[in-house]
């Protein structure tokens, strides 16, 4: 079952231990989890799949396996199978004329396998169902019924209990995270030589609040550092907050709204103490998908604020001349990476195209692009479940190999998920290129 | 003896009916999911792409790079709903001009011959093979017969090809509840909620970005 699963020969894995001796009870739970999940939608995409098998080409994890266990429907079938077999009538009385499968160790040992360990959640094959089913989201109701009963791979439940305990996904300390900021906004001021250049921190009243992914004030501040000049050209009032300022949300890959809808609040809390008008998501696809599509059903509420990625806020700033980019000091070739969350899932487009249009003299496309385009392998909670990474990397070779076709020598990724999994395939295809965020690139061709 | 087969077939179709729609209530009562986000796009631009546009081959890489099996399912799905129509035709005993007869024939020959290749290619695809289960064959044979008995009975509207026509009829109504033939009831309402996913969202159509 496990063959590209990273595991040592004769250890045997806790995890796997853990499934070897899960109870009736257990399982019961699990399956009322899942039954709680389920509405009318997900209940009519049950009752559609006709097995065509048409949607094998779509999945990289397919095109680079090979394997049924890596077959969209396969993974699918897996959990309709369930469906059947405890809430359908012929699935009950005819269970194996109809696919209805046992919810026993084995078959939640093989939900994890291939819905964690073969799934990033992407949506290409949706795209590409006869039917139109929404898979990822009946993966994602899985996926939760596995959490009720503690079944989340460690890597991924830890980065949750992380970002549960400490406020962020990274663990940062309050104090850590002001310092950075500060430093970063001597830096800037330093750099485009403005005394008057400011990161502002908890700014009451701003007009954006804008919030990143951890991992930039830990790894790559310098993404924090290219908002800030592009909010600092534009003239914007804008803040960062000390507290409630992670986007990230790895509820949305373990399927639990509960923690999700309680990590998404943060942001909302946030938002009302700083009292200002949009909340700005940074460049992460995952991120975005959650706090601008799934946080306010999560919550059952609408927001009383408008929510925008910073590529809208960007783009918005060129088209309105309040920013002057010259493409000619990006002369590289540059690529752009679509990530699934932002673009597929998420609607944001064409506004990274409008930026690289005015900030880049040399745009590749990639083929497939836009909301076809492939996943890097690194979304669906894959970066943080080491367990699979071996998969992850493999399954990452159509993107490295898209990339390679392109021919460009930086490749634009507006999402720090997909710069992590594309900076390990940049490493283990030798691809060669460098890797930056939009707001990165169209900082360097800012003109002050 | 065609008589109490046809009544047979009117029944089977009403017991389809009748368990498709309780089937329908059924998937209601799980309740429907309440959005709350601001949409971004056209729900109704994003449903008509589901209709239209996307289903197109040169839109959807599956169908583009599978382009037999994209006809064939299209001659499939054209022909059994044109042997419905003409099997309504033969219960209420409706004389259709010979142009109409020779159209239909067509199309259930059509349909006949993808519908076996599609069952053909599901036996042999090892791929198809392990994503099947006995229902999907059964639904094949049951609508693949009935395909065939509507064309040969365009060609000879005997007693004894009508009887056999009637009798795959009843079949296939009366499976249709039981198997995987019920997507032809939830086809449409799924590609509602795919037009509407991506429509909310301003995936399909784009939001266009002009300077």
């Amino acid at each position: 079952m496990s063959e590209n699963k990273n595991e040592t020969p004769g250890n045997k894995d806790p995890f796997d231990e853990k499934i070897e001796q899960l109870s009736a009870a257990d399982r019961e739970k699990a399956l009322k989890a899942f039954g709680g999940k389920i509405n009318r939608e997900y209940a009519a995409y049950f009752n559609s799949c006709v097995h065509c098998g048409l949607c094998a080409d779509s999945c990289h994890y397919y095109l680079t396996h090979q394997d049924i266990q890596s077959l969209p429907a396969y993974k699918l079938g897996l959990v309709i199978g369930i469906f059947k077999k405890y809430f359908s009538f012929t699935g009950k009385n005819m269970p194996r004329w109809v696919g209805a499968k046992s919810f026993d160790n084995q078959m939640v040992k093989e939900w994890v396998d291939s819905l964690y360990g073969r799934c990033s959640l992407c949506g290409r094959c949706s795209l590409n169902c006869s039917i139109g089913i929404n898979i990822p989201a009946l993966i994602r109701a899985a996926r939760g019924a596995l959490t009720a009963i503690g079944l989340v791979p460690p890597g991924l439940q830890s980065t949750i209990e992380t970002a549960v305990k400490k406020g962020n996904n990274m663990g940062i300390a309050r104090e850590d995270w002001l310092d950075t900021a500060s430093w970063l906004e001597e830096e800037l001021q330093t750099e485009i030589a403005d005394p008057a250049a400011r990161i502002p921190m908890n700014q009451k009243d701003a007009r954006y609040f804008y919030t990143i992914n951890p991992r930039e004030a830990m790894f790559f501040p310098l993404s924090i550092t290219a908002v800030a000049k592009l909010f600092h050209a534009a003239g914007e009032s804008w803040t960062l907050a000390g507290e409630g300022y992670d986007l990230t949300n790895y509820g949305l890959y373990s399927g639990d709204d509960e923690t999700a809808g309680m990590l998404s609040d943060r942001l909302v809390q946030a938002m009302t103490k700083l009292g200002c008008k949009t909340l700005v998501l940074g460049e992460c696809g995952h991120g975005f998908k959650s706090s601008r599509w799934e946080a306010p059903e999560w919550l059952g509420k609408k927001y009383g604020f408008e929510v925008k990625s910073i590529l809208e806020v960007a783009a918005g700033f060129i088209r309105e001349g309040r920013i002057k980019l010259d493409p000619s000091k990006n002369r590289e070739p540059v690529t752009l990476h679509d990530p699934c969350n932002l673009v597929r899932m998420g609607g944001i487009v064409e506004e990274q195209r409008f930026i690289l249009k005015h900030a880049v003299s040399n745009f590749i496309e990639m083929v497939p692009n836009r909301e076809k385009n492939f996943c890097c392998g690194g979304g669906g909670g894959q970066l943080a479940m080491a367990q699979f990474s071996q998969r992850r990397l493999k399954a990452g070779g159509v993107k490295a190999e898209q990339i390679r076709k392109t021919g460009a020598k930086i490749v634009v990724a507006p999402c720090h998920n997909c710069i992590d999994q594309l900076m390990e395939l940049n490493k283990h295809y030798r691809l060669d290129v460098k890797i930056k965020t939009v707001c990165e690139i169209a900082a360097d061709a800012l003109v002050l | 003896m065609l008589t109490i087969m046809k009544c047979g077939v009117i029944i089977a179709f009403l017991f389809s009916i009748a368990s498709l729609s309780f089937l329908v209530l059924k998937t209601f009562s799980y309740g429907k999911k309440k959005l709350y986000a601001e949409p971004r796009g056209d729900v109704k631009k994003g449903i008509v792409y589901a209709f239209g546009k996307g289903m197109m081959p040169w839109e959807k890489e599956s169908a583009r790079n599978h382009l037999p099996t994209y006809i064939g399912g299209i001659f499939y799905h054209t022909g059994i709903f044109l042997a419905l129509l003409y099997l309504l035709g033969a219960i209420l005993v409706i004389q259709l001009p010979a142009a109409v007869i020779l159209f239909l024939r067509v199309l259930c020959l059509a349909g006949f011959l993808s519908g076996l290749a599609l069952l053909v290619k599901r036996i042999f695809s090892p791929v198809l093979r392990a994503l099947s289960c006995p229902d999907d064959f059964a639904a094949n044979i049951i609508v693949d017969i009935f395909l065939i008995l509507s064309f040969l009975h365009t060609l000879r509207p005997a007693p004894d090809i009508t009887l056999f026509l009637f009798a795959s009829a009843a079949i296939m109504f009366l499976y249709i509840p039981l198997g995987k033939i019920r997507h032809c009831f939830f086809f449409f309402y799924v590609r509602v909620l795919f037009g509407i996913f991506y429509g909310r969202r301003g995936v399909f159509p784009h939001i266009s970005y002009k300077v």
